[in-house]
């Protein structure tokens, strides 16, 4: 890019000299810029506290999301399920077997977020790594984002639609290639969200943690008993890998009661295959008016 | 030049898909294709809130450089593993002046399709625009765009026909054993060095060598070759909700990092002015994750100053299968964060009557030549 403008050269026998003057600082300066330019693996190194915030922060995350996913398991819910928000505070600590604490609180959203609809539930939790072990441990309370006896009716109202569904269901993928999921099995989404939301709490460590990307087949989709028995396959995408997990879930659901979960992952990575069973939690979800 | 391209788009689409075994271990989760492709559409009618195969997005590209001759050609880059032809389009207004390079690329990774529909939507809105719109005109003054809606062509079809969640290329390894190689593992920049896998099996493959892919040939040999005139390299992704400054291969950072930061932060403010949607901005190392042989680290690397991956939506409520009803918003609000960068760069280098800047290294030159000439 040619300069604006350019200054006038000096003139006379005594010229050269303030020039060369002007010149020399000018010159250390575009050095200095021109090797700087094509920074390779220059520039300076972080200082030790900045990237410990960036581990914190990681590790507040992933204890978040842990966290989110019991609670969901927990609730046993489909028309009640959460998604992260934000995390406001919390702090992790590391313990000499690579064991990790967190004690965190963050603010949850509704899963089937309705438009203008901008309830922030307040979650705090304590999550317990088990360094890359499955299964952390977590201990969450939420405050109430949705009156109970609304949770229950929207519970009973999905209910009543999934009973109506006929079967065998005529479904390849939920949601299709393009995203798009019919009103009609959107209950069938939901339930395999909180299915998979057992499943992706068990998996979740420091390091790894999920997202339900598509339920790839409907193996059986049964309401004879009055419970739901919802057989299905559901890819998940772990996002420091970018794999995707292909596991069967096999889950009982019937309003109110405790979701009974069976799973089984089939794993890329390691020769183990994941897999769990969880007759529910005999713990009812507690909730508090005011956090 | 035609002709031969005509014939060899046709032998890409009659080569079969999926060659040899595939060696995912999981189902194969083949799809029934629910879109028949009409090849025939006239640009009118093209619609920017879908999804699009290959075939349609080919077809896209020779009725906008035919629509719009004078402002934009199609170019050949090279071809990919399966023997298809490779374009990008370059929007330029013919002048006297030199212009500077803003180059963007989509799908590197095959089930990120908000990505090659953002490039779509970016070339559409630069073209209805730039005449009546001062700001995107003047950017027209002194700058060329250089798009590329497909980088990983083989991958994108696989995602249509056999593999929605599909993300590497499509080359063959191990005695066809194995499939792909992750493109953005592959450029030359601390390759294979941390965060990515040598196995071949795996979603991070960085290839059997640095740049070892056609797709990553194609792609590094043109830019290498542009990268005087290249100021920004803009490489769009899914998901995550993030503006990415280099590096991913070291937490060290960039000699203009802080400026980088300024700018995506300038970006993520007037993207969520849209529509509410919050982006994060950082090194990759720092909020994503570690990476080597990524495209936007390699850019940096060469010179290119401004260089972002941008995750576009969501945040995993979708994921990758982003409904085609978000298309809209979604590419509305990454049009102002790229406008956004744009403004920035565009202000750095030239004045508002279009007049090139002044830089320090410009004036030190301008007063060597006008020192050495009194010499």
């Amino acid at each position: 890019m040619p300069p604006r403008g350019q200054p006038p050269p000096a003139s006379g026998p005594g010229g050269p000299r303030p020039a060369v003057l002007l010149l020399a600082p000018l010159l250390l300066l575009a050095l200095q810029g021109v090797a700087a330019a094509p920074a390779g693996a220059g520039g300076t190194e972080d200082s030790p506290g900045l990237q410990d915030a960036e581990l914190q922060r990681g590790l507040l995350q992933q204890a978040a999301r842990a966290a989110l996913h019991f609670f969901n398991f927990r609730a046993g819910s489909p028309s009640a399920l959460r998604v992260l928000a934000a995390v406001l505070e919390g702090r992790a600590t590391v313990n000499p077997k690579k064991e990790c604490q967190v004690d965190l609180v963050f603010t949850t959203d509704h899963y089937n977020r309705e438009d203008g609809e901008e309830r922030l539930g307040k979650c705090s939790a304590r999550v317990f790594f088990r360094n890359q072990k499955p299964r952390p441990a977590v201990n969450v309370t939420c405050t109430r984002l949705i009156e109970k006896n609304k949770r229950q009716q929207e519970d009973y109202l999905l209910y009543t639609h999934m009973k109506q569904l006929k079967t065998p269901l005529d479904v390849v993928s939920i949601p299709d290639s393009h995203g798009h999921i019919d009103p009609s099995l959107r209950p069938i989404w939901d339930l395999a969200f909180l299915g998979s939301s057992y499943v992706m709490w068990e998996k979740t460590t420091q390091f790894l943690h999920y997202y339900m990307a598509q339920i790839s087949s409907v193996n059986q989709w049964k309401t004879n008993d009055d419970a739901v028995d919802f057989d299905y396959t559901v890819l998940l995408h772990e996002f420091s890998t970018q794999e995707i997990i292909p596991c069967r879930i096999h889950l009982v659901w019937y309003p109110g009661k405790p979701l009974k979960v069976k799973y089984h992952c089939q794993e890329l990575q390691t020769p183990e295959e994941a897999s769990g069973t969880e007759e529910g939690s005999a713990v009812a979800p507690t909730e508090l008016n005011n956090f | 030049m035609k002709p031969l391209l005509g014939t060899l788009y046709l032998l890409g689409i009659l080569v079969p898909e999926g060659l040899g075994y595939d060696g995912s271990l999981a189902q194969p989760r083949r799809e029934v294709v629910e879109e028949t492709v009409n090849p025939w559409k006239s640009l009118d009618t093209y619609s920017y809130t879908k999804y699009h195969p290959m075939e349609e997005i080919y077809q896209w590209m020779i009725q906008i450089s035919e629509k719009y001759t004078g402002v934009v050609t199609q170019h050949f880059l090279g071809m990919t593993y399966e023997i298809r032809p490779m374009y990008y389009l370059k929007i330029s207004q013919p002048s006297n002046n030199p212009k500077k390079i803003i180059w963007m690329d989509c799908g590197i990774h095959a089930r990120e399709w908000i990505a090659p529909a953002f490039c779509q939507w970016f070339v559409k809105e630069i073209l209805q625009n730039y005449k009546d719109n001062p700001r995107i005109g003047r950017f027209l003054r002194n700058l060329d765009f250089y798009v590329l809606p497909v980088l990983n062509i083989d991958g994108y079809i696989y995602t249509w026909t056999t593999d929605r969640l599909w993300r590497k290329s499509r080359s063959s390894h191990n005695n066809g054993t194995c499939f792909g190689t992750d493109l953005n593992r592959n450029f030359n920049v601390a390759w294979c060095s941390i965060g990515a896998s040598k196995d071949c099996h795996d979603l991070t493959f960085c290839g059997t060598g640095p740049a070892s892919e056609p797709e990553t040939k194609a792609v590094s040999s043109f830019v290498e070759s542009k990268k005087e005139s290249i100021v920004c390299f803009l490489t769009m992704h899914s998901y995550g909700q993030l503006i990415l400054t280099p590096y991913g291969y070291t937490k060290n950072k960039s000699s203009n990092h802080e400026e980088l930061i300024q700018v995506g932060q300038k970006a993520a403010n007037a993207l969520k002015k849209k529509h509410g949607t919050n982006f994060r901005v950082g090194s990759s190392a720092d909020i994503l994750y570690t990476t080597s042989g990524a495209s936007r680290d390699w850019a940096r690397d060469i010179g290119i100053p401004f260089s972002y991956t941008f995750e576009l939506r969501d945040n995993g409520t979708y994921g990758f299968v982003l409904p085609a009803a978000q298309i809209q918003a979604t590419c509305e609000e990454t049009m102002e964060a790229v406008l956004s960068v744009l403004d920035d760069v565009y202000e750095k280098y030239w004045d508002s009557d279009g007049a090139g800047k002044v830089t320090p290294t410009a004036v030190v030159l301008g007063l060597l030549v006008s020192f050495m000439s009194v010499l």
